[in-house]
């Protein structure tokens, strides 16, 4: 019986062989080809997020224009580095024309994606950054502008002065801690006679932690003036204790992206601005950025894909409605 | 156990059946022509034997346990954690070697405790390494303060490089590590006074107590062993991230204990072998591959990976019904 498993390995390993064999000579011209549609592996954080499906419906828009072909796939489990490195690997091996990434980690993709650019397969990163310089293209949100213009924002509402909390996401989170970054020092620079009552509390990672967070502070300090919060779940958690402690609209609010919770917040005056991202150019210009890269056009080093704030009067101008409340379905089905 | 004729073709079956899934797996993708050409060449096997290795070596541990009778929980927290001291230790300043061990003995550790908590307080494993599955991930983010941890590069992070330096390796030398433990530890279960217990005691507990086997020093040490392998798995997690990361692996013991029951261990006891047990590795890591060159959803794969740890505990009741 032991032979018979013997002999069925060994006949899929000379199967396995045998076939490797005789492709290799077929598939062994890597590279773009003319002729053929180029192949862009586009590999988000995770896929169930609305700012991915955004990134997602870019891709597919650019892939239409440029007739090429996306390839989308996110690691299996949302936020899992070791799966999202497996992803690219896979994506060599398949030997895909050019990737656009959006590392989970700054660290621990840097080599995979020099993996990638030794097989002569340039890589575009898009929304986070990666250290090193082995990529072609960095196509993110100018994030410290972000934080800047909400600064502005609750420093024109409050007429330079009150008193305001800054709430923290989660440390080590690179995008969040520029948007912090270009609030506190726009806070600093322009607005000397804003009080930080709070600067280093940190929502954590869910709605629920940063509801907890804001609920402490609002009991501690209940005659604050201003609030800006970093990212969807620490503004969503913030508008909820807001929301139950009866100040939402007597506090100026500012938050960090958009859902349609918070787009109802932003009309019932319960939140003065939110600076928005535009996540479908990100997926857009990625793969457009790739695709000039692949056909031989000198591309740049660093593509801001822009931020917006967005306010109750501009929420239902058409562009900025559609960063504030995407419509996708059109694009992916 | 017994080799009696009428079971000769059943278990020749059960031998085989896992072969036959890989054999499929892979015929399924190298029909395919859209990724034929690539899905079988060797850079790909080698990627495919390289993303294998945390999980095999976990899987190694796990197949005694399973054939023990037991089951644990806690293998993925207990590869965070060992990959999180590693970091760690490396960042402290200490040698690569040293930190090496240190991670690999912290699996240990907690394998030993495992052990010791299901002989000494005759709790099921199933409690025991549930509640170590927590208090691993809850240690593994406390030491790293709640974040990775970037460690600078060494020679540990060469093991799991998918181009090795000295190129004549062929594989990343975390593969031949896995070669050679699966090997080692294959005699160790089939052919040793040791791994004779394991069975016996997974097969019939206390009918092996009553023969005088000394079924505590036993699972102690099939727990302590599975531990070291869970934390060289987590060494091999650490070269491969290049940074210690406590929210790594999240739900991979459940793929490990997939692997070994795809390869016909048995939840009963009693039952498994090593070569099986690396056989469901492959099978779970050709899928995973060749889904993602496909371009897939997710979705797709986690339904097959699933149908196929449905069918293969089928094809465990049946064997034991047949018994």
């Amino acid at each position: 019986m032991k032979s018979l498993a013997l002999k069925t390995l060994a006949g899929c390993l000379c199967f396995a062989l045998a076939s490797s064999a005789c492709v290799k000579k077929s598939s062994d011209a890597a590279g773009p080809r003319e002729g053929r549609t180029l192949q862009i592996a586009v590999i988000p954080k995770g896929t169930t997020h609305e700012f991915w499906k955004s990134i997602h419906a870019g891709a597919i828009e650019a892939a239409r224009e440029l007739g090429v072909e996306v390839i989308w796939k996110g690691p299996q489990k949302e936020d899992d580095r070791a799966q999202q490195i497996t992803v690219v690997e896979d994506f060599i091996s398949r030997g895909v024309d050019g990737i656009v990434l959006a590392p989970l980690d700054d660290r621990a993709l840097m080599r995979p994606v020099q993996d990638a650019v030794r097989e002569r397969i340039p890589v575009v990163i898009i929304d986070s950054s990666l250290q090193g310089s082995d990529f072609t293209s960095y196509v993110a949100t100018d994030n410290y502008k972000g934080g800047v213009l909400a600064a502005r924002r609750l420093g024109q509402l409050l007429g330079g002065r009150g008193r305001i909390f800054l709430i923290r996401y989660q440390e080590g989170s690179a995008s969040t801690v520029q948007r912090e970054t270009g609030f506190y020092d726009t806070v600093k620079k322009e607005f000397p006679d804003l009080v930080l009552l709070v600067q280093d509390q940190y929502a954590g990672a869910t709605t629920e932690t940063a509801y907890q967070l804001a609920e402490n502070l609002i009991s501690r300090f209940p005659d604050v003036e201003g609030v800006f919060a970093p990212n969807e779940s620490s503004t969503f958690g913030t508008l909820r204790a807001l929301q139950e402690s009866r100040l939402a609209g007597k506090v100026v609010f500012v938050g960090f992206d958009s859902s349609p919770k918070l787009v109802q917040g932003l009309r019932d005056g319960h939140i003065q601005g939110l600076v928005v991202q535009n996540p479908r150019k990100m997926g857009y210009l990625g793969v457009k950025t790739m695709v000039a890269h692949l056909r031989g056009e000198t591309v740049e080093k660093v593509i801001d894909t822009g931020v917006v704030l967005a306010t109750a009067d501009n929420m239902d101008d058409p562009a900025i409605k559609s960063l504030l409340s995407p419509d996708l379905s059109k694009i992916i089905d | 156990m017994s080799r009696q004729r009428p079971a000769g073709l059943q278990k020749a079956l059960n031998v085989l059946g896992p072969f036959i899934g890989l054999a499929l797996v892979i015929a399924l993708f190298a029909l395919i022509p859209e990724v034929q050409g690539r899905f079988l060449r060797f850079a790909n096997f080698k990627s495919v034997a390289t993303q294998s290795v945390i999980v095999a070596l976990g899987a190694l541990g796990m197949t005694f346990i399973i054939v023990s009778g037991g089951i644990d929980l806690s293998a993925a927290s207990n590869i965070a954690l060992s990959s999180v001291i590693t970091a760690y230790a490396i960042n402290a300043g200490a040698a690569p070697l040293v930190a090496v061990l240190l991670g690999v003995l912290t699996g240990g550790l907690v394998g030993l405790a495992n052990g010791a908590l299901v002989t000494r307080l005759r709790l099921i494993p199933f409690i025991v390494t549930l509640g170590m599955m927590g208090i691993a991930r809850g240690a593994a983010k406390w030491i790293a303060g709640n974040q990775k941890i970037d460690a600078p590069m060494t020679w540990a992070n060469e093991f799991m490089a998918r181009s090795p330096r000295p190129s004549w390796l062929l594989l990343a030398p975390g593969v031949w590590i896995v070669i050679l433990l699966a090997v080692a530890m294959a005699v160790v279960l089939r052919y040793t006074v040791f791994g004779r217990h394991v069975f016996a005691i997974g097969s019939n507990e206390s009918a092996a107590r009553l023969c005088g086997i000394r079924t505590s020093r036993v699972k102690i040490l099939v727990y302590s062993v599975a531990g070291l392998f869970c934390g060289l798995s987590g060494v091999m997690e650490f070269s491969r991230l290049t940074v210690g990361d406590p929210t790594v692996a999240v739900g991979l013991e459940l793929d490990i204990i997939a692997a070994v029951v795809i390869g016909g261990g048995s939840l009963n006891g009693g039952e498994g072998s090593i070569l099986g047990t690396m056989v469901g590795v492959m099978i779970m890591s050709f899928l995973r591959n060749g889904c993602t060159m496909m371009g897939w959803p997710n979705y797709i794969q986690e339904i097959i990976i699933g149908a196929i740890i449905v069918i293969a505990v089928t094809l465990d009741r049946l064997r034991h019904r047949g018994e």
